[in-house]
């Protein structure tokens, strides 16, 4: 250990290098030295040279070691590098991250949700702010994705990157799951993954809107108010779409109480969740346009709409369920999936023996 | 004793492709067999169809096909290249006015150029930049494409119709004869 502080010039200098070279997301990075990576590289049994993920239309890569820059630069410890690379494989097994996603002007944000006793292992928070930051791991790892994004596949804001405004916060949605207050089994248990299992389960989002529900102990009108924020014209933009819930535990316990497994929640959403018809031709998004790949559009003939709904949600897989937060207020958040979650999960690789430093 | 800072692009371990050399052009387009490689964005079909059409009745080329991308936000895969290029003369694509779809219609045309089927790619005005940037990923700095405003979708067929005649001697240009770069 250094017998003196650090040099707080030296350290500035060092992170203005960087800036210049274009490798940072707005904020200060940490310059990352080969000893630092390689501290990285000891916590993972995967080579160095590995490609973890090749955009051939971009003509870039990335390699095992190109992550582990890339997560030191992020502020990650080197013991987070085995969630990064499984957060990195559970985004991009999501439909829309292995196409031109990252290039949209829809400007995604993946959504990283761990579990496991890693999460208590690694400080990851579970509980109390889940979307509002203050927790190393909660915040290092999905911005990781995002330097990984910029720097190894060249993906910046304003050239291959054409978002038109995105989302607050875009590259920090990450955090355990509640499974200590969530009544029902852990998220990566329900994609099929042994109880007890580490696990990372990811999704694109493009927003995140909270229900604040502490008025009513009837479990259908707590669903109703839910599916009010989930079926809001302006963000259906295909014939159906994929919501998902981040309950907080008063609410999934309330509806727990009431004999709702996560099934049933899912199952009332995809049969309750709807527009009518004379909703979407108010919004313009009563038709489906003409070889456009299944999207909307204004229909063009006169006619009086009636009142038939139009269900959203083609079945359980539209709707990932998850319980975080604190169990002091009956607050949860909806959040709207880009593509198509993969309704899978990502084992996280089991830590390895600790390494002694060398330098 | 200090150590380096690392790179985070990897770029350093990444091989350049050759430069582009763009397909031979006639000089002229009559008679040529058109294919139009719609994307599936709203209006694209319509914009290339009206293309097609006025190619046809004033620049004299012959049969015009339509094929569609089964993916817009990404480029086709070699062997849908090979098979269009197979089937016809000369390619016009797009429309690229998204941030995936028009990077993916630049890469298709440096695609077919490489392929020996000269193309002509059709990108809104706001996405040039991304559009630029995939001509240089695809190692063909410069590459000119067409441009039209903003947006495309939502646009009647009278608007399309317009816009097509715009944009039709340009791409009948483009087709016919190589084009000096713009600047890279």
């Amino acid at each position: 250990m250094a017998a003196v502080a650090p040099d707080p010039d030296v350290a500035r200098d060092a992170i203005e290098y960087c800036y210049e070279q274009g490798w940072t997301d707005g904020l200060p990075v940490v310059p990352a030295s080969e000893p630092l990576v390689d501290r990285f590289l000891a916590c993972t049994g995967r080579a160095p040279d590995e490609v973890l993920w090749r955009m051939d239309h971009l003509g870039r890569e990335c390699t095992v070691r190109t992550a582990a820059i890339n997560a030191a630069m992020a502020g990650c410890l080197p013991q987070y590098f085995p969630v990064v690379l499984a957060a990195w494989e559970a985004v991009m097994r999501d439909r829309a991250a292995k196409g031109g996603g990252w290039q949209s002007t829809s400007g995604p944000a993946p959504l990283i949700v761990v579990n496991g006793p890693v999460r208590h292992e690694l400080g990851f928070n579970c509980t109390g702010g889940v979307f509002a930051g203050g927790f190393r791991p909660n915040a290092t790892v999905p911005r990781t994705l995002g330097l990984m994004l910029r720097n190894a596949f060249g993906v910046q804001p304003h050239v291959f990157d054409q978002t038109t405004q995105g989302l607050p916060g875009r590259w920090s949605i990450c955090f355990g799951e509640n499974e200590e207050e969530s009544p029902w089994e852990p998220l990566a248990v329900s994609t099929g993954l042994p109880e007890g299992t580490n696990a990372v389960s990811a999704t694109l989002t493009r927003t995140c809107e909270f229900v604040d529900n502490r008025h009513t102990q009837d479990p259908e009108q707590l669903l109703w108010d839910f599916a009010d924020t989930m079926v809001r014209s302006g963000s259906l933009i295909f014939r159906s779409q994929s919501v998902g819930v981040v309950f907080c535990p008063e609410h999934a316990q309330m509806l727990a109480a009431a004999g709702y497994t996560r099934d049933h929640v899912k199952d009332w959403f995809v049969e309750h969740c709807g527009l009518t018809e004379s909703a979407l031709r108010r919004a313009g998004k009563d038709a489906m346009s003409e070889g456009g790949q299944g999207v909307r559009s204004a229909s063009p003939e006169p006619r009086v709409p009636g009142d038939q709904l139009t269900r959203i949600l083609t079945g359980r897989e539209d709707v990932p369920i998850v319980v975080a937060g604190a169990r002091n207020a009956a607050i949860s958040m909806v959040f709207r999936v880009f593509g198509q979650w993969s309704n899978s999960s990502v084992a996280i690789e089991p830590a390895r023996a600790p390494v002694v430093a060398v330098n | 004793m200090t150590n380096a800072i690392m790179d985070p692009t990897g770029q350093a371990e990444s091989q350049a492709a050759s430069r582009l050399t763009l397909a031979q052009r006639r000089g002229d387009i009559s008679g040529t067999t058109v294919v139009l490689l719609e994307n599936g964005k709203q209006n694209a079909r319509l914009f290339l169809e009206d293309v097609g059409a006025l190619l046809r009745d004033e620049h004299g080329v012959g049969e015009v096909k339509v094929r569609h991308k089964a993916v817009f936000s990404t480029a086709e895969p070699p062997e849908v290249i090979d098979a269009i290029g197979a089937e016809c003369d000369v390619v016009v694509t797009g429309v690229g006015d998204c941030g995936s779809c028009s990077a993916a219609a630049i890469a298709d045309g440096v695609q077919f150029e490489r392929h020996g089927t000269p193309a002509a790619v059709i990108c809104s005005e706001a996405f040039v930049a991304t559009a630029d940037a995939m001509a240089q990923v695809q190692d063909a700095p410069g590459y000119r494409y067409v441009t039209t405003p903003h947006p495309v979708a939502g646009l009647s067929p009278r608007q399309v119709q317009e816009r097509a005649g715009q944009v039709a001697g340009q791409i009948a240009q483009l087709l016919a004869a190589a084009q000096a770069r713009t600047a890279a």
